[in-house]
């Protein structure tokens, strides 16, 4: 935390460094660091707006800053006025920011034109500023210094309209009434002044220490049946430093009501406070106070007479950086100045370091009573300038981003179980008949059991393998198994595999196929050979469908490039391997005419389009993988072929297209499906 | 409480900067550029606009230094008149009428009373370029129609005409030709590219020209990327000329520095090249700019170029080739796909911005407050490239989400489809991807958005595509072992009977999707995805859809291309009302029931406010805008109006802004006309008065010293000098404002009576020092700065003032001394 401005020892000064927001949208925050620079950034994307060196910034650092209203730049000088028929309007745009130095000048800087306006110096202050205040109408301004004085300046002409002492000891702190008629100041006694007459008006007890604000809170007496005289029955706020309590004092007619009405405590020396007016009785007044120790304490309060008890804040909020993991702890990063924008239910926070501060506008909460930001400025700690030319932000895109691509589950809706009563398939959240399932799965096993007994002694290990490895989900022992390239092994193994191990290793197929294209090539093999050789009992499990929609969708997109040419190249493949299968009487899967029943019935049970264009593509992909292979000793199943010939149909045959002509596109898929992969 | 006027469109900013050069004022403190009806005086220190010069009436084309003052300026218009302003001040001083129509401005130091313009009188595609003279007269408006004919039959672009050495030749190009006037003799050459005869594809047009301050040295650019130095042109026969080539594409703009001594060129490859000494190999660049380089401009002083490009910004350049500051507007370069949209978070307008970037534009401060680049990938810039588009884009859950859609189609066939789901980190406060989508559809997505209720617990987003499908995407929990996440998954697929999905939006509690499905539109329940009703009026495919709002939540309002707009009730399933219009824009207003509705017309467009529970409108205007309306958005108010009049409550809670075809952003002002709603002048009040420095004593001393001996060759010859404070006539003359001063006819007697010593009469004395002179003349522009100073002063004792007084009177002693001067020609002339 950087401590007092000036850079001077005085344990009496103010901590934290001058800045303010600039007025109306706060659209700047301008901030005097202690190296003499004065730096406004933008608030709105955090972007160093322009850095400004007085010439004197070592011997006469800046101790105090306020931004000029901006009514007064639309404002014309009478002379002006004359001469421009052609009016020229009101400006939003704030411009003149005055500085006070620890040498007693005062600067005027324009941030429009990025240059020193002008300099206050002549009969003004010959000790340190300590707070400047610009008068909201006239366009004076008034400074107090550590030479006793009060100075009002004209700043048109740039010279002193009025000097006069303000205390007895240093002015710390000053404050114009919102009707711009009387002046606050603040030296050993908090003073309350009339402007034109330049007498006491009133006086307050004050603060032990030097007060460092002063501001009012309200711009309406608290009770509004008597008439108002422009200050009885305001109150104002003062702050001190070294001290945990702000307080509250009220205006009153008769004049011997010297002490605070009330007061707010905090956790430690308030460094930067802003607050919203309260327009009305019932409207609350807002306070943010930033302490030393780098937290916002919120007030929200209806000032209305006396309190004893000092009142705690609302909600503080408090900015850190995360703990990343064990090494590092989280460290609190001090906030430096908050302001409230014109909406009043959000807050822009200031933090970090002065050098390099961060903003940021914070939606308030007020039901919460601490509010702990965890904010990551380590990559801000660099001194980043000059990326600010171009404007650009790039938003971080890393590997840790979730890709879906065609065919990963999540890039399509999960295929779910119709509802069997229901007209449309579309329901949410419906879980499959599972038991059902389970059952079916029992029953295959009972006959696969058989079945497997009667084969084991003609294979190798590799069926043995592959059950094992699936029902462990041993990866090492599957590599072994699916890495192979010989199409015969594949079948054979297909072949003598348990049936219920089917649905797994479709599953485990399926999860390599979305994986690395290299090792997709192989899977691809397998797929066909267990679809082709197992068709029959896929067909007779009920929760096929959602079972495998993943796959589905996977071959469905890969596929999708040439959908019509494979539909046709799969029919074609068809015929060709019932001819053969005709021809050929071998040894073939038990399960025959039965499975088919079973399969048609299921896809006359689904109506809608999704889950017959689902069917239809599954077959279509077999097809290809088919094709692709282009080795035609295998054993298929006719039941499903014929199921499939019975779809195409329906898919029309509106083409014939020349054989040849189907083996190129199929060599056009076959790398499609890898770069998809990727 | 505002005054309760009329509802104005105004203009809000984002306005064109890069339609000319850009012109640097003498000291290089300002930048000067056309901006659509206005000029703009930007500081090239801190990119702040100081003012706005407005006061023609039609398109700016063209502003020069007065080279006769460099603290005025020239402007001149479509509107037919060249005007004259004081830009410290943002004063017009003097508009000359000239009655046609004026396409470019150049001044040249040595015609001191003309300028020249391109004009176009009797055909509209033939431009001349002729020289106005200024007449002399002290009235505000003067008739300018001296028109004296220069060359004829150029090219309209300013680029392509530029004065040479110090006014003694003008250049201009046109296609495959440059020709050369000299007006001492008053001849024109005509130099023709030889090659450009006989090749029938020859790509060597002229594209612009500058010449060479001092030398006589043009050099000009030409489509192929080549740049061409022509010496020794005063010869038709023996004129040579080199090329320096490293541009690929068209040279877009050329500059010679002030000294000559080096030519700046750019192009579409937005480098901007310096090339030394005109030779090929010495050549230094400035890359990676952006975009289009369309303007290259040098400022008078030498310190800085500047250059303007086609993402309408303006970028100022060191003179060692580093940039300083850049004026960005609302970028234009590009079609507007993904409309306009406030982002919650910084309450900025977000539309598409570069290429590939999303721009989030402050309307408050009317800046840009940055680009978000969504694509990430280098722009090529080349022609005839197609490139990644950015097409939509859509906020969720108060900022939180942002997800993106871009595209990619160089054939029907070939469509590249990516949709990217941004998540807002709080910790580093920026923009993180969370989930790719590669081909989230089939064929392109036609509409995209958020379920933003408050209470929904789980982020939804909607796309609609032209696959026929529309998928609900919700944010599910991907934590594993390895680490906590978050990833987007598609939950539901819908379609209806193959119809193409045009539009999709939420109901304002998130229980109903609405999904059009060309003429029908589908009404779902978000929970269970089914479908609920069906409504179809076949009147046409549906544009826009929309629900209402608060109390007209029950309502559902679509617009058709056949010009019905419909308002369904949820409740009844029945058509509540329908009306005839062609609905272009239609937007809720998020805080209130309100809609507006911007309708297209052969007129113009126009602009219905209304609420869906009545059919009757709450708010007409008539022609907003000449051209199309694009897109609109509301834009809510950070602090609310108070307004009571029923016509304008709707703009109460929220602006309205609408973005036209040629990319203007406008909105509704119910404030009077001398309230703008941009700022337009940022007057300052306090004068200017700095102390004097180290430095000043120095140079002021020397300065006072060469005074010192000025002031004793006078005094050879004057006897005395009357103290000129003394004399009313001098300094009521001195203190007012010149362009409110009388005419000079008639002042002049009376000062001249007023200088004269009593017996003997002066002679003019020539003051050797023009460039002092001009000085003064400067000064005397700011004459209040002096009258001010000088009180000031008065109030002094100081030493320092005495100095400053001593020194002032010099100066205006110099004053009079040119003032003695000019009478002196007009006592000639009586």
């Amino acid at each position: 935390m950087a401590a007092g401005g000036g850079g001077s020892g005085d344990p009496l000064a103010p901590a934290g460094v001058p800045c303010a927001f600039s007025p109306h949208s706060q659209a700047y925050f301008a901030l005097a660091s202690t190296d003499g620079h004065l730096r406004v950034w933008e608030t709105a994307n955090n972007r160093l707006h322009q850095e400004y060196v007085p010439s004197a910034h070592l011997s006469g650092t800046c101790t105090c800053l306020a931004w000029a209203p901006a009514r007064l730049q639309a404002k014309e000088s009478p002379q002006r006025k004359k001469r421009k028929s052609e009016a020229v309007g009101t400006s939003n745009q704030t411009d003149l920011l005055a500085l006070g130095t620890a040498v007693g000048s005062i600067l005027l800087y324009s941030t429009v034109k990025g240059e020193l306006h002008s300099k206050l110096v002549s009969g003004g202050h010959d000790n340190r500023v300590n707070c400047i205040q610009w008068h909201q109408d006239s366009g004076c301004l008034y400074s107090c210094s550590d030479d006793k004085h009060i100075v009002e300046w004209n700043v048109q002409a740039c010279k002193v309209k009025c000097k006069w002492k303000g205390d007895n000891s240093s002015v710390s702190s000053l404050c114009i009434s919102p009707d711009g008629k009387m002046l606050l100041s603040a030296g050993r006694t908090i003073k309350l002044w009339v402007l034109e007459t330049k007498e006491v008006y009133r006086h307050f007890t004050g603060h032990a220490t030097p007060v460092s604000s002063l501001m009012f809170t309200t711009i309406r007496p608290p009770n509004e049946s008597q008439p108002f005289d422009g200050i009885t029955g305001l109150y104002f706020l003062s702050g001190a430093v070294h001290d945990r309590l702000l307080n509250v004092w009220q205006v009153r007619s008769e004049n011997k009501e010297k002490s605070a009405v009330m007061s707010f405590t905090v956790t430690d020396e308030p460094v930067y406070i802003d607050l919203t007016l309260s327009e009305n009785k019932e409207e609350p007044v807002k306070l943010a106070v930033v302490c030393r120790d780098g937290q916002v304490h919120l007030f929200e309060h209806i000032l209305n007479g006396y309190c004893k008890k000092p009142l705690t804040s609302n909600c503080t909020i408090q900015i850190a950086t995360p703990g990343k993991g064990k090494k590092s702890t989280p460290k609190p990063i001090p906030i430096l100045a908050a302001g409230f924008c014109s909406d009043k239910m959000s807050l822009l926070l200031v933090y970090g370091s002065w050098f390099q501060p961060t903003i940021e506008r914070v939606a308030l909460n007020s039901r919460e009573p601490h509010m702990c930001l965890v904010r990551d400025i380590s990559n801000c700690w660099a001194p980043k300038v000059e990326t600010a030319i171009t404007k650009v932000r790039t938003p971080v895109m890393n590997s840790e981003a979730k890709v879906l691509v065609p065919g990963i589950p999540g890039h399509h809706a999960a295929i779910k179980p119709a509802p069997p009563q229901t007209e449309q398939v579309e329901s949410k959240r419906k879980s499959g008949g599972n038991e059902v399932s389970i059952e079916e799965r029992l029953g295959a096993m009972d006959i696969d059991a058989r079945k497997k007994g009667k084969d084991d002694l003609q294979t190798n290990s590799f069926p043995v393998l592959l059950t094992q490895g699936l029902e462990s989900n041993d990866f090492e022992m599957l590599n072994k198994v699916l890495q192979t390239r010989n199409v015969n092994l594949i079948k054979k193994t297909v072949l003598r595999m348990p049936l219920h191990t089917v649905i797994p290793l479709l599953q485990e197929l399926t999860k390599r196929l979305q994986g690395h294209p290299n090792s997709a090539v192989l899977m691809v093999q397998w797929l066909k050979c267990v679809l082709t050789v197992h068709a029959s009992y896929l067909s007779t499990l009920p929760d096929l469908v959602p079972q495998l929609g993943t796959l589905y969708q996977l071959m469905e997109s890969r596929v999708k490039t040439f959908q019509k040419l494979s539909h046709l190249h799969g029919k074609l493949i068809l015929l060709i391997t019932q001819v053969t299968a005709s021809e050929k009487t071998k040894g073939a899967t038990s399960p025959g005419q039965k499975a088919k029943l079973v399969y048609e019935e299921e896809s006359s049970e689904e109506e809608s389009d999704d889950e017959i264009a689902d069917k239809d593509s599954e077959d279509n992909w077999d097809e290809d993988e088919e094709e692709s292979e282009s080795e035609k000793d295998e054993d298929i199943d006719e039941e499903e072929d014929e199921d499939a010939e019975g779809k195409d149909e329906e898919n029309g045959e509106d083409r014939d297209i020349a054989s040849e002509k189907e083996l190129n596109g199929d060599s056009d898929l076959d790398p499609e499906n890898e770069s998809e992969e990727e | 409480m505002v005054d309760e006027e009329t509802i104005r469109v105004v203009r809000c900013g984002g306005s064109e900067l890069n339609f000319r050069r850009a012109v640097f004022s003498a000291d290089s403190k300002y930048i000067f550029c056309v901006s659509g009806d206005f000029v703009k005086v930007y500081s090239t220190v801190t990119e702040e606009c100081v003012h706005i010069l407005h006061g023609h009436r039609n398109l700016v084309t063209g502003i020069q230094l007065n080279p006769n003052n460099h603290l005025q300026l020239y402007s001149c218009s479509l509107d037919g008149t060249i005007k004259l302003w004081d830009y410290i001040d943002g004063i017009l001083i003097k508009t000359f009428i000239v009655g046609c129509k004026l396409h470019a401005l150049f001044t040249v130091a040595q015609a001191e009373d003309s300028v020249f313009a391109i004009v176009n009188k009797e055909k509209p595609d033939i431009f001349q370029l002729v020289s106005v003279k200024l007449p002399k007269s002290s009235s505000q408006e003067v008739e300018a129609k001296e028109l004296s004919f220069v060359l004829d039959y150029i090219n309209q672009s300013p680029k392509c005409i530029a004065f040479g050495n110090e006014g003694v030749y003008v250049a201009a190009v046109r296609e495959f030709y440059l020709s050369v006037y000299f007006f001492k003799k008053k001849t024109t050459s005509r130099f023709t590219l030889s090659s450009s005869r006989n090749k029938k594809h020859a790509k060597n047009n002229f594209t612009c020209v500058a010449c060479h301050p001092t030398e006589d040295c043009i050099a000009s650019g030409h489509m192929d990327g080549k740049i061409r130095l022509w010496r020794n042109f005063y010869d038709d026969k023996k004129y040579t000329y080199t090329c320096l080539h490293w541009h690929h594409d068209m040279v877009m703009d050329l500059a010679f520095s002030v000294t000559g001594t080096s030519l700046l060129s750019g192009g579409c490859e937005s480098v901007l090249v310096e090339w030394r000494d005109a030779t090929e190999k010495n050549k230094e660049f400035l890359p990676r700019l952006g975009a289009t380089i369309e303007h290259i401009s040098v400022s008078p002083a030498g310190d800085l170029f500047c250059t303007s490009h086609s993402d309408n910004k303006i970028i100022i350049i060191h003179r060692n080739l580093e940039a300083s500051a850049v004026i960005q507007g609302l970028v234009k370069d590009r079609s507007i796909f993904t409309g306009l949209m406030i982002d919650p978070r910084t309450k900025a307008l977000v539309l598409n911005g570069k290429p590939g970037h999303l721009q989030f534009y402050s309307l408050q401060s009317d800046k840009q407050l940055y680009n978000l680049d969504i694509i990430q990938q280098e722009y090529i810039n080349d022609y005839g490239l197609i490139q990644i588009e950015l097409t939509k884009a859509a906020f969720g859950c108060f900022g939180n989400w942002l997800a993106t859609v871009e595209q990619r189609q160089e054939k029907e066939t070939e469509l590249e489809l990516q949709m990217k789901l941004w998540m807002y980190n709080k910790k580093t406060q920026g923009f993180i991807l969370n989930t790719k989508i590669n081909m989230p559809h089939e064929d392109c997505i036609t509409a995209l958005c958020f379920c933003n209720a408050e209470k929904s617990e789980q982020p939804t987003l909607v796309t609609a595509s032209k696959d026929g499908y529309f998928k609900v995407w919700i944010l599910t929990d991907d934590s594993d072992i390895y680490k906590k996440a978050v990833g987007w998954t598609c939950d539901f697929v819908g379609s209806y009977h193959k119809y193409q999905a045009t539009n999709c939006c939420f109901s304002e509690d998130g229980s109903l999707l609405a999904v059009s499905f060309e003429e029908i539109v589908t009404i779902w329940d978000s929970v269970t995805w089914e479908l609920k009703c069906t409504f179809c009026q076949r009147a046409g495919k549906i544009r826009h859809l929309c629900f209402g709002r608060l109390t007209c939540s029950k309502y559902l309002l679509g617009a058709t291309e056949n010009g019905i707009l419909c308002c369904w009730n949820l409740l009844s399933c029945a058509l509540e009302w329908n009306a005839k219009l062609n609905v272009r824009v239609m937007e809720p207003d998020p805080n209130s029931e309100n809609i507006a509705a911007i309708s297209q017309s052969s007129v113009g467009s126009d602009l219905f406010v209304f609420k869906p529970s009545e059919p009757r409108p709450l708010y007409i205007q008539k022609g907003i805008s000449r051209e199309e309306v694009q897109w609109g958005v509301f834009v809510p108010r950070d602090v609310p109006e108070s307004f009571t009049s029923e016509a304008y409550q709707w703009l109460n809670r929220s602006q309205f802004y609408f973005l036209t075809k040629s990319q203007s952003l406008l909105t509704f002002s119910t404030k009077s006309p001398e309230e703008k709603l941009t700022p337009t002048s940022k007057q300052l009040l306090a004068e200017e008065s700095l102390p004097t420095t180290p430095f000043y004593f120095i140079l002021g001393k020397h300065r006072q010293h060469q005074d010192e001996k000025l002031n004793e060759t006078l005094e050879n010859e004057l006897v005395q000098l009357p103290l000129t404070e003394n004399i009313p006539a001098v300094s009521e003359l001195l203190h007012t404002p010149a362009h409110v001063l009388p005419s000079a006819a008639f002042l002049c007697s009376m000062f001249v009576n007023s200088l004269l010593l009593s017996k003997e009469t002066k002679s003019a004395k020539e003051i050797p020092e023009d460039v002092d002179m001009e000085e003064e003349k400067e000064s005397e522009d700011s004459d209040e700065e002096n009258d001010f100073i000088e009180k000031v002063q008065d109030t002094n004792n100081t030493g320092l003032g005495e100095d400053i007084i001593h020194q002032l009177s010099k100066s205006e002693e110099k004053e009079l001394r040119k003032f003695r001067k000019i009478d002196y020609s007009w006592i000639a002339a009586l």
